[in-house]
């Protein structure tokens, strides 16, 4: 199971945002990879690893998904990484 | 200068300069004194290396509190990138095979790190400052492994100038601002987190100043010049006074232009935490309050009397003066578990500010006047209605305030009606300036929103960004319009938005007309200073020359 999605946090995929989408992934049962055009695919568990793909805003991701919980876990991405931050 | 003084130069980070004698920090990643490993108990040291991710987290989380009260909810989110970088796969992974290597636990985890903080430091930007924050993880695993006591750093003594190789996170986030007069480091940049909790705490810092820094002996007089990127040794008397009289230049009057036009410099907050630095730092008040931290982050919204007791400690902060808080600006945008905020392509032209509160967030709204009319007994406050694009929407906020206001009466509860005012962020309400102007005390531009919407570009789309700049002479004539047309309706008129903090704009803004200005605390005395230099019919003539052209270049040209 697979899915694109462009990110919308003003600070892309850096710090506190990463944080928030490696903590979610490591909520499921599955095994799930990211990537962006030029990078990966990396675990989406490990921070170092997602932190290392430099993905910003407006780039797009690619996200893979296998196993039981496979699709919660895209939709609960999709939503970290289309929630932009802070205030307005 | 005299001869005597020895310049370097880094990066500043905080607008602010500060003197003070030199006291290092050295960390605690120096493992030279640990005996060389020797045989050890594989299994013993795995266990000595789960129970130390533990207590790292244990602390994560203490230090996560501490910077959210100390720092605010943003910037103590920091910490949770940080559990996740001790959670990552990797590490544990890196740790666990080094120790069934052979390796005594403090001695694996110095070799876990190794690659990864190679690699961050390999790639550019803010990226490669998360290098900075793996040394923070693994020093802190490294003191917890190795039984040392933390260095202190919360209680240094008066007057200290911090020197460091690098200051993480944690370390930062102790300092108190009170007794270190500044800090300077070898490496970092200028969004690294020890550089965003500098600005936050307001403590002068320069970073990134290099190996030379490591000549400066413990002890010596050294002046840190955050607004420059200067550290200076043995400032001389000159150096020393020029810093002097820039901690001097926190003006705790009201300041006026050369020839006597008085303009307000007010303070943005966003958090009860922010009420005192903005007070220290010499603001004439509050020109935007911002309520959302009341209602963010919990289970249910927050009632009247808590709303009331928020509103009283920013009141009591800033006795005699204006406090002006703005009503919830809360949309789809920014999800609150307990409303229903609904997703929509556009969140930012969707269901949010006012809009919500007359229509979804009735109630929310009816609570938070209630406390707002309630706290108007207890200084001078004033309330903006956020989003405003025509009207009818106006006369309806104004129509609440005074149900709420007939709702007190009739249950006997005290109250009194605040100053009223529309902030200014739509094309819409640029238009009705002076119709709204008649209807309320007092406008406020909003210059982010306001650009964003003039503009057509989103400001969290990075492709546009350049089109977000408020010197695009559709903003400048959109701000300039406003503040005539409020003016024209018997209205004063602020500004509470990024540009009013920036001092290179203050003349131009003054020649404008503006009556307040309100930013962060930081550059409130910066642009204090600024106003008393300016004299107003130059800065007319400027604003004039500024309106007359029609491209952001020849604005820039002009400003200069």
């Amino acid at each position: 199971m697979e899915r694109t999605v462009t990110i919308v946090p003003e600070d892309g995929l850096h710090a506190r945002p990463a944080a928030k989408f490696v903590t979610t992934a490591g909520e499921f049962d599955a095994e799930i990879t990211v990537a962006t055009e030029e990078n990966g695919p990396v675990n989406a568990g490990s921070m170092i690893s997602v932190t290392t793909l430099d993905a910003r805003q407006g780039d797009e991701v690619h996200l893979v998904a296998e196993g039981k919980d496979a699709e919660s876990a895209l939709d609960a991405l999709e939503d970290v990484l289309t929630t932009p931050e802070g205030e307005s | 200068m005299s001869a005597e003084s020895v310049e370097l130069s880094g990066v500043g980070v905080t607008p602010r300069t500060g003197v003070g004698n030199v006291i290092w920090y050295r960390g605690t990643a120096d493992l030279s004194d640990l005996p060389d490993p020797k045989t050890v108990d594989t299994d013993a040291e795995l266990e000595r290396f789960e129970s130390a991710c533990e207590r790292a987290h244990e602390e994560l989380d203490a230090e996560r509190e501490r910077a959210r009260e100390r720092v605010g909810d943003d910037e103590a989110e920091i910490f949770d990138a940080h559990k996740a970088f001790l959670d990552d796969p990797a590490i544990s992974g890196g740790v666990e095979t080094a120790i069934e290597n052979g390796l005594p636990a403090p001695h694996a985890v110095r070799q876990a790190f190794e690659d990864p903080i190679a690699k961050f430091e390999g790639l550019e930007g803010r990226t490669a400052e998360r290098a900075d924050d793996l040394r923070d993880i693994r020093d802190r695993l490294l003191r917890i492994l190795t039984d040392r006591d933390r260095t202190d750093l919360s209680d240094l003594p008066d007057g200290t100038i911090l020197l460091a190789e690098r200051l993480g996170p944690s370390d930062t986030a102790q300092l108190d601002p009170e007794t270190v007069a500044g800090f300077a480091t070898v490496f970092g940049g200028r969004t690294s987190h020890a550089a965003i909790f500098a600005r936050s705490l307001g403590i002068p810092a320069v970073v990134g100043v290099g190996d030379e820094l490591a000549q400066i002996a413990e002890g010596r007089p050294v002046l840190v010049d955050g607004t420059d990127g200067l550290v200076v040794i043995d400032p001389d008397e000159s150096a020393r006074e020029r810093a002097g009289d820039e901690k001097a230049e926190i003006i705790t009057d009201h300041v006026g232009t050369r020839d006597g036009n008085e303009i307000e410099v007010a303070a943005n907050v966003g958090t009860l935490a922010e009420l005192d630095p903005a007070n220290e730092a010499g603001a004439d008040g509050i020109g935007l309050f911002r309520t959302e931290f009341l209602f963010l982050d919990r289970e249910s919204p927050p009632d009247e009397d808590e709303q009331y007791d928020a509103y009283v400690e920013a009141l009591s902060t800033f006795s005699n003066e204006r406090v002006i808080v703005r009503t919830l600006d809360i949309g789809g945008d920014k999800p609150i578990s307990y409303l229903d905020t609904p997703e929509e392509d556009n969140p930012f032209l969707g269901d949010r500010g006012i809009r919500r509160s007359l229509g979804t967030d009735a109630d929310l709204f009816e609570t938070q006047l209630r406390a707002l009319l309630r706290a108007g007994t207890e200084g001078n406050l004033a309330v903006m209605f956020p989003l405003v694009s025509h009207v009818e929407e106006l006369d309806a906020a104004l129509a609440r305030v005074e149900q709420v206001a007939k709702a007190l009466d009739e249950d006997g509860i005290e109250y009194e009606v605040p100053e009223l005012g529309v902030m200014i962020e739509t094309p819409g309400s640029v238009f009705m300036a002076e119709s709204l102007a008649e209807r309320v005390d007092f406008l406020s531009i909003g210059t982010n929103d306001l650009t964003q919407y003039v503009m057509a570009a989103s400001r969290e789309n990075e492709q546009v960004a350049d089109l977000h700049d408020p010197l695009h002479p559709p903003v400048l004539r959109a701000i300039h319009r406003t503040i005539s047309a409020g003016h024209d309706g018997g209205a004063w008129v602020g500004m509470c938005g990024e540009m009013a903090g920036d001092p290179d704009l203050t003349e131009l803004l003054v020649g404008f007309g503006l009556d307040e200005l309100s930013m962060s605390a930081v550059t409130v005395p910066e642009v204090k200073s600024r106003v008393r230099e300016t004299d107003s019919k130059e800065a007319e003539e400027l604003a004039e020359q500024v309106l007359s052209v029609e491209t952001r270049e020849e604005v820039r040209k002009v400003e200069k």
